[in-house]
């Protein structure tokens, strides 16, 4: 980081953020706290016929119908076979004026972390395995990395019904 | 009331004004010129000009007055209603319209908006150089003699006015209310009441004391009275009695009324509303009677009991006085202006309301307990009936919208030098608001490509042995839970081999490649391919039919195109229902819990118990073929044992066909949930929606779901599902 930078990160004091974090397999994740809604127990998800195998169907949210994403396939990995940590985490997502809530499928969730914007390192250009954008930022807890995601480009509404849509044709 | 939200008000008043207005000049050109709608279209002005005054909407004032004028002549009879002056009138509404679209947006009228009310003004006042409405006499004569007051057209109002004490400290000013009610008519009379005036030491120059007594000659509703004590009604009594009211009314007033009787009775007296003697003789009668313990009779009773007048011219004149007031209470007082997201918020709620009522359906029927059973039974009868009712609070009739193309058939008409007359039919139908408003392009579209390159010119229909007029009609209907519009015109038809070279010409289809007559129709939804070939004002700019299809998709209907050359075009759109809750009828297959809905369903079977058709998904249903489809099939489904397989039998249009699922679960109401916008390429699946267990159901779309299916097998077999083909 050159030092111009480092003065303005100075000058605009330290940015936090917080983030909930989660694992998938054994492998950490997060999502800015301010993105997710709820945390619910894995139940009662109805299938929706002929779609690809990242949308494991829809959940009735308080009266609301709200699409569950598998976010191991998602992210390319293999798709999560549902245990009794399994869990659903409700994502609010603003795009162009829109609001989208989707549910996401973990393996467990973790804890909220608050990190500076300082310990947050650029996602590594190659190497995570993971599409670059849909990568926030990298953060060091411990010994462990947890990939922070940047939500509005992994689970891009747009994107999603595209995929639908090919899994389709 | 605040004043942002009266202003409000005022926009959303003016624009139903403009549309009545509108209306009511387009019968008038239609050759129907009662005095009525002479009457509504002066209303429609005369109110938009009132209201814009309390705004301080100058230039909407200065030029509907001038406006008004001229409807006032032809009120009065001095000039006559001509197609000239309509041609006039009409740009004068658009630009009334135009005048309060600017000061709803804020903006300064420009120069160009200002010439063409000066132009405008200027064509109008060749009729305005009539003699003007010589001024209402000063003093109005109604005697108690019935017959003169039956012969009398005047509406005389009375309005008793105590204003609040605070209304000078509020920044309101009683000279300007009454002003404002001189716009409404004449004030023939007005006292001011100063028994409030304290001593001199006490007066509080702040503090208004002063009541009103009004008499007023106007041709205004009540609730146009009333308007204009919109700012102050909340602290203020106001108190108004209609023309031709019966005198206990008056006397009621005298007695509501804090100051001296006799006083009051004096100024009624003296405003000519009554005579001394009516007031005299009812105060004396109605006294007599009411020691008597007897109902107050009315005056025209009392005037019979003194034969002074006839049974007969009394019923006459009570009639007219009860039809008066039915007038007064006409549509604007059975109305109410509400939010529309307050609205799909109530029904929202009902929606709510409707699911948990089946989750207690099912815990009753697991208790067993029949007292608990048969109240919650009627209680789903009332959750049905709310359930309706919140329903037609969004439906409105096709009405407002085919009315919008009186004016455009007309005026397109007019500049494509064309006769074109417009047919409507089944203006009734209802649809729900949310739809009415996105079918308003693609109609206005369709509508215009009719006109501009359908019908043809008079000199080409003459030679065609047609009537020159050519005639475009707009029907809806319902059919088979769906709404179906058409939209028909007899002119020259579509060119199917004009359409096939374009299409190849821009590289749409390949040259040899056979299409049956519907799909080469379907081609002119392609975009780009306008077979228009000229642009026109009217059509061919850019927007073209491929628009049209999109939006009828969006909304989850179907377009369909039938023509005749030399006979003329057919549009047909058929669009669902969408309405937040249907009847459904809840089925399985495989794991997934199924809605059909019930507007669809023709009946149930045991697909067992059917002959089916070699070697074809299809069943010989009393010697009908009906095509099926299997569900666990067609979505992928987990299998299920075949020999419990339930036939749905459905129809959508004319066509028929089976759904094939395992289980029948029965009727339901259901709320539909829409999926979003992942589920978008989705065919056969038009929601969802939840069941009482809080499990999410698919609902079908049956049509798109047939729709998908044949497509499926045409790609796999290049053969079509039999019995469902075009």
């Amino acid at each position: 980081m050159n030092s111009l930078s480092k003065q303005k990160k100075n000058l605009a004091e330290k940015i936090s953020k917080q983030f909930l974090t989660f694992r998938i397999g054994n492998e950490h994740y997060g999502l800015e706290l301010s993105q997710t809604r709820e945390i619910i127990e894995y139940s009662g998800i109805t299938e929706v016929p002929l779609m690809p195998s990242f949308l494991r169907g829809v959940i009735n949210l308080r009266g609301e119908v709200v699409p569950v994403i598998d976010l191991a396939v998602r992210l390319g990995r293999k798709s999560i076979e549902v245990q009794r940590r399994t869990c659903i985490i409700v994502v609010e997502l603003t795009n162009n004026d829109q609001h989208h809530v989707l549910g996401l499928l973990a393996d467990a969730v973790s804890e909220v972390i608050e990190m500076d914007d300082e310990n947050i390192e650029d996602a590594p250009s190659f190497g995570a395995n993971i599409r670059a954008e849909f990568i926030q930022g990298i953060a060091k807890q411990g010994e462990e990395f947890v990939v922070l995601l940047d939500a509005n480009n992994a689970l891009s509404i747009r994107e999603l019904a595209h995929l639908v849509e090919a899994e389709l044709q | 009331m605040n004043f942002d939200s009266a202003l409000q008000t005022f926009f959303a008043e003016a624009e139903e004004l403009l549309v009545s207005m509108e209306s009511a000049l387009l019968r008038m050109d239609e050759g129907e010129t009662t005095p009525d709608i002479i009457n509504e279209v002066f209303r429609a002005a005369h109110t938009i000009k009132g209201s814009a005054g309390l705004f301080g909407l100058d230039d909407i004032v200065a030029f509907t007055h001038k406006v008004e004028n001229v409807l006032d002549l032809a009120r009065d009879e001095k000039i006559s209603i001509s197609s000239d002056l309509l041609s006039v009138l009409l740009p004068c509404r658009d630009h009334i319209a135009h005048l309060v679209d600017n000061a709803l947006q804020e903006n300064a009228n420009d120069a160009e908006c200002i010439a063409k009310g000066d132009a405008l003004i200027n064509a109008l006042s060749p009729w305005l150089g009539a003699p003007p409405k010589p001024a209402a006499p000063a003093q109005a004569v109604l005697s108690s003699n019935m017959d003169k007051a039956v012969a009398s057209e005047r509406d005389l109002w009375h309005i008793s006015v105590r204003l609040g004490p605070d209304l000078l400290r509020n920044g309101m000013d009683p000279v300007s209310i009454i002003r404002f009610l001189g716009t409404m008519g004449t004030i023939t009379h007005i006292a001011t009441l100063t028994d409030n005036l304290p001593e001199l030491a006490e007066f509080d120059p702040e503090q208004l004391y002063l009541g009103f007594e009004i008499t007023l000659e106007s041709s205004a509703t009540q609730s146009e009275i009333e308007n204009a004590f919109m700012f102050v009604r909340d602290d203020s009594d106001i108190q108004i009695i209609p023309p031709r009211s019966n005198i206990s009314a008056y006397i009621d007033l005298i007695k509501s009324l804090p100051e001296n009787t006799h006083r009051l009775g004096e100024i009624l007296v003296k405003s000519h509303v009554i005579t001394y003697q009516d007031l005299e003789q009812a105060l004396a009668t109605q006294k007599a009677q009411a020691v008597a313990q007897v109902q107050i009779p009315l005056l025209g009773q009392i005037l019979i009991d003194d034969q002074d007048v006839s049974p007969e011219l009394v019923n006459a004149a009570l009639d007219k006085q009860k039809k008066n007031q039915e007038r007064r209470a006409g549509p604007e007082n059975r109305f109410i202006r509400v939010d529309a997201e307050r609205l799909d918020k109530l029904i929202n709620l009902i929606g709510e309301l409707v699911v948990n009522r089946q989750r207690v359906d099912l815990l009753a029927s697991k208790l067993g307990n029949t007292n608990l059973t048969e109240a919650i039974t009627s209680m789903g009868n009332f959750t049905e009936q709310i359930r309706d009712a919140a329903l037609t609070l969004r439906m409105v009739p096709m009405a407002e919208t085919f009315q919008k193309f009186k004016r455009v058939v007309r005026d397109t008409a007019k500049e494509l030098g064309k006769e074109i007359e417009l047919d409507i039919e089944g203006a009734e139908t209802e649809l729900d608001r949310s739809m009415v408003e996105k079918l308003n392009d693609p109609l206005m579209h369709i509508v215009r490509n009719a006109m501009d390159h359908g019908i043809e010119p008079v000199a080409v229909r003459q030679s065609r042995n047609k009537p020159s007029a050519g005639t475009i009609s707009l029907k809806a209907r319902h059919d088979a839970g769906n709404i179906v519009i058409d939209i028909s015109d007899d002119g020259g038809g579509l060119d199917l081999e004009r359409i096939r070279k374009k299409a190849i010409a821009n590289g749409v289809i390949e040259e040899g490649v056979h299409l049956s007559r519907h799909e080469l129709y379907q081609l002119i939804f392609h975009p780009g391919l306008s077979t228009a070939e000229k642009v026109t004002n009217i059509s061919g700019r850019g927007v073209g039919m491929d628009v049209v299809k999109r939006n009828i998709t969006e909304l989850q209907g179907a377009i369909e195109i039938d023509s005749e050359v030399g006979v003329g075009t057919q549009f047909t759109i058929r669009l669902p229902l969408t309405l937040a809750i249907i009847d459904g009828f809840h089925v399985g297959a495989g794991n997934i819990d199924f809605i059909v809905p019930q507007n669809t369903i023709l009946e149930c079977v045991d697909l067992g118990s059917l002959n089916h058709v070699q070697g074809q998904s299809c069943v010989n249903l009393r010697g009908e073929q009906i095509p099926y489809i299997r569900l666990q099939k067609l979505f992928s489904l987990k299998a299920v044992d075949e020999s419990r397989e339930k036939l749905v039998v459905v129809q959508f249009g004319d066509k028929r066909a089976g759904i094939v699922v395992d289980v029948l679960h029965g009727e339901i109401q259901t709320v539909v949930k829409p999926m979003g916008p992942i589920f978008q390429a989705l065919k056969g699946i038009g929601g969802s929606s939840l069941l009482g267990t809080g499990a999410v159901a698919l609902i079908l779309d049956v049509q798109q779901l047939i729709g998908f299916a044949i497509n499926k097998e045409h790609s796999r077999t290049g053969s079509l599902v039999p019995g469902a083909q075009e």
